[in-house]
């Protein structure tokens, strides 16, 4: 990367606002939004989240130096107004916002910055330690920030823009009871209150497994269209309603303002409802099938999906249309990149992957000697009607090219254990990016050393070489184009069955502005307003 | 004397059930497919990560050694710290015991208001009409399953006549009889069903019974009868039915709590099982075992007051 001087102005940073649903004219003040959510918070620690009800809601609690657009594309400032990368790629220089303040009116100083990015690089405390591995030291004076890297890296101003590396009081964790940070961490999530974070809201209330509250922060530096500061509304309720029927019949009965992860065969009823805005947010959610491609399945049996033409096959014979018709309702689209969603940066678009093709499925299998009626299964999450219908969509569209699909239905834990260990077939999958850069997800699936290219065995030694080189490649075009040969190599060999994208459903009365849902899958709240 | 002696002889006989229920659980948990490490760390961690969570959760270390610490640390009132939620199990479960508690007491309060009334009365009309409808109703209670029963209470009473609200539990203790009214509803039709069936037919055995038959040839008012004669006697085989549906309503909550949206103990054991928490597993299931076997024993103590014949045998 050329000297980067890209300074970011503070026009960029309401740009959230031209994604939300809904735009007000004259924007009304006050009310509490009642929000519906499948699972609840347990921990929203910056450091510690590592479910989605936790990294989704660290936005609201906590501000990041830098942010994502609301289309997840680019990166504009938050409590940093200005940022520039040294031409050798392995500095960092950031000019903290002037009066940005903690939600108890304390000012947010370097001296928090650095305590908060030690604190997410600590490989001893979060599991995200990882993706700031390249920071060598990070220092302070007043509020210049300066960090310093082993290595130039390009995905680091993208992690600075991430749930991990949110600034959290020096000042307020210290004071905490316990005698660990993790223990400190803990105590002041059950306790709440003001003055640990300076993101739109501050935690007000918390019942485990129950329901949660935010407040608004009086004190936070965003201003709203009337001039004055975000958010509109006083604050946010959550009730924890796992059950996806009492969620909908929740909203519509007007206990909540927001439902989210409406089931696919709801949308359309609630689409149709005039008091309701069903919403389906792009998202960076694939579903996809991982497939064992080692020469041997874990039993010592041949696996005939080491064949590179038996994988293509099965994509071809897999109408991903039909798919998104019945497990969907047609709310969703074909994956058109092999590694990543269409909305994560540097996705290429190669549509139709893998386009409904039985003739050349049948010939790619009778090339590969493919014996008729070979067994393979499919494990299958027990319970999920999603993974029943597609088990029983596949088991048929691959039935004409000599697979005799069996399913075995396991839960995720044992999923997740068969994954690791090489102990299935192919088995149902689904991601979401937690960064806006294309390195996580491009590691987690075709990567080998992250994962065994997940799970899949598949070791390519080109594309190996190709994702280390990206990782500090700097210059955006050659970074690009490696990013387009390392999806050209996958979607050759094929480890996955390339199945859709699916939008985030979120359900929203009529009387609710504002309200985003990132490609990230980010619950952002400081643009709501509520209709009284 | 014999009462007390009785009692002391249940209280004994709860300790070799709940070492039995402690080995019990602790095997099966161990036994599901799965690596709790993994369930953990989620599909996104390094295996180095995961290798770290094992060591750090004892689970490398061989069987009884893990049970010995399970025990001990169990009988000194430590159930560990929930790998879920990271706080300690005994405070998760005292978090949300009582709202089950509570949930579990309106719904048996709910199915014997139910039940006893309309039994009594279908009892005395044997072979009429009013006792051909109660019994026709409760059949349906009986054929639908729990959730289904929740699900149309909560379109119909809830979503669209608006008369309850669709989740919750409420703050105050009428906001919570409110709240829990259509789950304690739900569980109760089912429960009721059966304590109906079982104490019509035990009320229409007492009332052929000679000692019956007597007491009225002697004169005696219906109403005393009914009430010293037939009630107590028919109630002896309820009581113990009325025992055991306790212990069925507690593993019925796991349903009603997911689908009503009820914070308690029920949907905590499905959290547990799916994230393999294993201490919060082991935790649950004893507090289960504990609240099930006192109901026991309070059954087993009403019925020997109800027969006194019992304590003797």
């Amino acid at each position: 990367m050329k000297a980067a001087a890209l300074a970011v102005g503070l026009a960029l940073s309401t740009a959230l606002g031209s994604f939300t649903i809904g735009s007000a004219d004259a924007v009304e003040r006050g009310g509490t939004l009642n929000f519906a959510r499948y699972d609840g918070s347990k921990l929203v620690d910056p450091i510690y989240a590592d479910r989605n009800p936790d990294i989704w809601m660290v936005g609201s609690l906590f501000s990041t130096l830098l942010e994502p657009t609301a289309d997840g594309t680019d990166l504009v400032g938050s409590l940093a107004e200005s940022y520039e990368v040294s031409a050798d790629g392995k500095t960092v220089s950031l000019v903290l916002r002037d009066g940005v303040k903690f939600s108890d009116g304390s000012p947010v100083t370097g001296e928090d910055v650095v305590f908060s990015l030690d604190r997410a690089r600590n490989p001893d405390l979060g599991p995200w330690a990882g993706l700031l591995a390249a920071i060598s030291s990070v220092s302070a004076d007043g509020g210049n920030i300066t960090i310093s890297l082993e290595n130039p890296d390009p995905a680091l101003l993208s992690m600075l823009a991430t749930f991990n590396t949110a600034i959290v009081s020096k000042k307020a964790f210290e004071a905490a009871p316990g005698a660990t940070d993790q223990e400190k961490s803990a105590a002041l999530f059950a306790k709440g209150g003001p003055g640990l974070g300076s993101g739109p809201f501050y935690l007000s209330g918390f019942e485990q497994g129950a329901s949660m509250s935010f407040a608004a922060n009086p004190h936070y530096w965003k201003q709203g269209e009337d001039g004055k500061p975000l958010p509109y509304i006083e604050g946010v309720n959550f009730q924890i309603i796992p059950d996806d029927a009492t969620r909908v019949l929740k909203l519509t009965a007007g206990e909540v303002d927001i439902a989210e992860f409406i089931p696919f065969s709801r949308v359309a009823e609630l689409d149709a409802d005039p008091s309701i805005n069903m919403n389906l947010f792009p998202s960076t959610r694939i579903i996809y099938s991982p497939i064992n491609t080692r020469e041997k399945r874990a039993d010592g049996s041949p696996n005939p999906l080491a064949d590179e033409r038996v994988r293509q096959a099965i994509n071809y014979a897999t109408n991903k249309e039909a798919l998104i018709g019945l497990v969907l309702q047609g709310a969703g689209k074909p994956m058109s990149s092999p590694v990543m969603s269409s909305a994560t940066r540097l996705a290429v678009d190669m549509s139709p992957l893998y386009g409904y093709d039985l003739e050349k499925a049948k010939a790619l299998v009778a090339e590969a000697g493919l014996e008729p009626g070979t067994e393979v299964t499919l494990t299958t999450l027990a319970g999920s009607a999603d993974d029943a219908t597609i088990f029983a969509a596949l088991q048929q569209m691959w039935q004409p090219i000599g697979i005799n699909l069996v399913a075995e239905q396991v839960d995720g834990a044992t999923r997740g254990s068969k994954n690791r260990s090489g102990e299935f077939d192919i088995h149902t999958y689904g991601w979401v990016d937690d960064v806006n850069d294309p390195s996580q997800v491009t590691g987690w699936l075709g990567y080998y050393p992250t994962r065994k290219a997940v799970g899949t065995g598949w070791n390519n030694a080109d594309f190996n070489a190709l994702y280390e080189a990206s990782s500090t490649e700097m210059d955006p075009e050659k970074r690009a184009d490696q990013y387009k040969q390392m999806q050209e190599i996958y979607a050759e060999a094929a480890p996955l069955l390339f199945m859709y994208e699916t939008p985030f459903a979120v359900a929203v009365s009529g009387k609710v502005d504002g309200y985003l849902q990132t490609p990230l899958g980010n619950n952002v709240f400081e643009n709501v307003s509520l209709e009284r | 004397m014999a009462g007390i002696q009785y009692t002391l002889n249940r209280l004994v006989l709860m300790i070799p059930t709940f070492l039995l229920v402690m080995i019990i659980i602790f095997l099966l948990v161990r036994l599901l497919p799965g690596d709790p490490a993994i369930a953990i760390a989620g599909d996104k961690a390094s295996d180095a990560d995961i290798a770290a969570i094992r060591e750090k959760l004892g689970l490398n270390a061989p069987l009884w050694t893990q049970f010995w610490f399970f025990l001990t640390n169990t009988l000194q009132g430590d159930l560990g710290r929930s790998i879920l939620l990271r706080a300690p199990v005994l405070d998760v479960i005292l978090a949300r015991l009582p709202t089950t508690i509570f949930l579990a007491v309106y719904a048996v309060s709910l199915s014997i208001l139910i039940a006893g009334p309309l039994a009594f009365l279908a009892a005395v009309n044997r072979g009429k009409w009013q006792d051909n409808l109660i019994r026709a109703v409760f059949q349906v209670g009986l054929s639908m399953p729990v959730f289904y029963i929740g699900l149309i209470l909560l379109t119909f009473l809830a979503a669209q006549l608006r008369l309850f609200p669709v989740g919750g539990y409420g703050e105050t203790f009428l906001d919570r009889m409110y709240h829990l009214f259509l789950p304690a509803v739900t569980v109760a039709l089912y429960t009721s069903a059966i304590l109906m069936r079982n104490l019509r037919a035990a009320i229409i055995e007492v009332l052929d019974a000679e000692y019956v038959q007597f007491a009225r040839a002697k004169g005696l008012p219906s109403r005393l009868i009914l009430g010293r004669h037939v009630l107590k006697n028919a109630l002896i085989s309820t009581v113990t039915l009325l025992g055991l549906s306790i212990g069925q309503l507690m593993s019925g909550t796991l349903v009603t709590e997911t689908v009503f949206a009820v914070p308690g103990v029920g949907r905590l054991m499905l959290e547990a099982i799916f994230a393999r928490d294993y201490p919060l597993i082991q935790g649950l299931t004893l507090t289960f075992a504990v609240l099930v076997s006192s109901v026991f024993l309070m059954t087993d103590l009403f019925q020997s007051w109800l027969d006194p014949r019992m304590r003797l045998s």
